[in-house]
Order: structure tokens, then sequence, then C-alpha cells
């Protein structure tokens, strides 16, 4: 009944995409932490040499079905290590339950959420992205 | 005068898991399973999972200390408008759940200054109506009790 975490990234402009499916828990760090890093030199890839900005990571969780503690402490380290580097972290497609507990853990004073990734990636890239 | 007759506790499940990383999930949903027609409003059975979820994560992890063969014990009852889960484990007074009781700091996780960890009890106490900690020896149980009646704040989650 338990489904492993699944990561994919891409690059858009500006911003990296970690789409993460399935359950984020502490068996979810190394696909998190690698995800991370995929996302982080794709979005370079995709930038002009000259932009000084470090980008945005978008995490989706739009196919994610459970959280826990643990979980959250994975989250919590991506945005320390995001801060560090000076990225923004967004977070897409949570359910009203998770978006709750981003609220309970004060994660959404940090993580600006989107209903969807549609939305996110529009509100990030701009409407002809 | 006359008295308020009080309701029966009725015990909706009882139930062992062996203590293994994961098993958490079956928790959830054999509790979620057995209050399906009790009355809680989606939001609130959401919350009770989550809460279940952590402390037999708990039960699993720093009462039993992951060992398969000491059982993690679980009970379901409703006693009136209140769902009560009790989980039992085996951790005694050195449970970790014992000395967990500090507000977690996101500013102070991001400064590095707290463990990243440290959000089970912090998200079991905000997802249920009543949570209550007591050991007997060596056997540790948390009491989350959910209400049935008053689901109105449902709406705004």
């Amino acid at each position: 009944m338990t489904s492993m975490c699944e990561a994919t990234t891409r690059a858009l402009p500006g911003a990296a995409v970690i789409e993460l499916r399935g359950e984020v828990d502490g068996s979810a760090a190394a696909v998190l932490s690698a995800a991370y890093e995929r996302a982080v030199e794709a979005g370079h890839a995709g930038r002009d040499a000259t932009d000084s900005d470090p980008g945005t990571v978008v995490l989706d969780f739009a196919a994610v079905d459970y959280i826990n503690s643990t979980g959250i402490a994975l989250i919590v380290s991506v945005l320390a290590r995001a801060r560090a580097e000076r990225r923004k972290v967004v977070a897409s497609g949570l359910s009203a339950h998770y978006r709750e507990i981003f609220d309970i853990t004060r994660l959404s004073d940090f993580i600006e959420l989107f209903p969807d990734l549609d939305r996110a990636v529009s509100q990030l890239t701009g409407p002809a992205a | 005068m006359t008295h308020a007759v009080r309701p029966t506790p009725r015990r909706l499940d009882a139930f062992t898991l062996a203590s293994e990383p994961g098993n958490e999930r079956l928790a959830l949903a054999r509790v979620a399973d057995c209050v399906a027609d009790v009355g809680l409003g989606p939001a609130r059975l959401e919350r009770l999972k989550t809460a279940v979820a952590e402390a037999t994560m708990n039960a699993i992890e720093h009462g039993n200390g992951n060992q398969p063969e000491i059982l993690v014990e679980i009970e379901v009852t409703q006693n009136g408008d209140d769902i009560i889960v009790a989980i039992s484990d085996r951790g005694g007074v050195t449970h970790a759940d014992s000395g967990d009781h500090a507000e977690p700091d996101l500013v102070k996780k991001l400064d590095g200054e707290q463990s990243p960890r440290g959000w089970g009890l912090f998200l079991i106490r905000n997802m249920v109506d009543a949570m209550d900690i007591r050991t007997d020896g060596q056997r540790h149980t948390i009491w989350l009790t959910m209400r049935t009646g008053g689901d109105a704040h449902d709406e705004h989650v």
C-alpha cells in the first residue's frame, strides 16, 4: 500500500520544477536531495550566464498522497539549502490537508503556495511560458 | 434531580502491529476504516489519520526501537461524541516523546539552530482535539481524542 517517492525535474526560464510522486517520508531523503541537485543544475543550464538571479525551485505535490513529519523535515532541509543559495521555493498541488500542515508548521510563511503547477509556472514565468 | 445518562464506551477496533517502519500506514488505514461511519467530516478525518500515523511512527521508532517482535497496540473507542485512539508501546519512561514537548521553531531550523526534525508531537497536538500521554511501567500510551460533533470549522480548511 506504500509507494516510494519518485521525482522528475525540468527547467523553465527562471525556475526549475521538481514533480514529486508517491510518499514524502523518511525514504524520500535521497530522492529529494538528488532532485534538488538536478533542478539546480537544470536551472543553471537554462539561464544566461550573466543572470545573477539563482532562480526559483517549484515543488509540485499534486501526485503526492502522503507526507509525514519526516517528510516535513526533508522539506525544511530543502528550504534551508535554497535560502542559503538565495533561491526562492514555491509549492503547488498540495491538498487542503497538507496546506493546513504547511500553515501550522509555518512553512507557508517561507514557501508560496499555488493551487496547481500551471498557476505556479504561469506566475513565475509569465503567460507566454 | 436528574442525571445525564452517560453513554457506554464502545470499542470500534483493537489490533496490534509489528514495530517496522512503514506500518504506520497500516494503522492509519485501519483506523480510518473503523471510524468511517461515526460522523467525522473529511478534514477532521484527515487530521485524525495524520495524528494516528505520527503517534504510531513514534511508538514504532522511539517506543519499541524498530524491533518488529515488539508490538504496537492500537485501540479505537467511541465514547459519546468522542473518538479515542489509544496507541501503546513498551518505551516506558525513556520514550523519546517524554522529553519532546518543545515547540519546533521553523526559523531556528532554517538557521541551523534546531534539527529539521522534531515535528511529530507538534503535528499530533495540532491535529486532534485532545492528546494525553501516560506511562505505566514499560507501557507508554498516547490517547488521541477527536470529537465527532462540531465539524463547523472543517469548512475553512
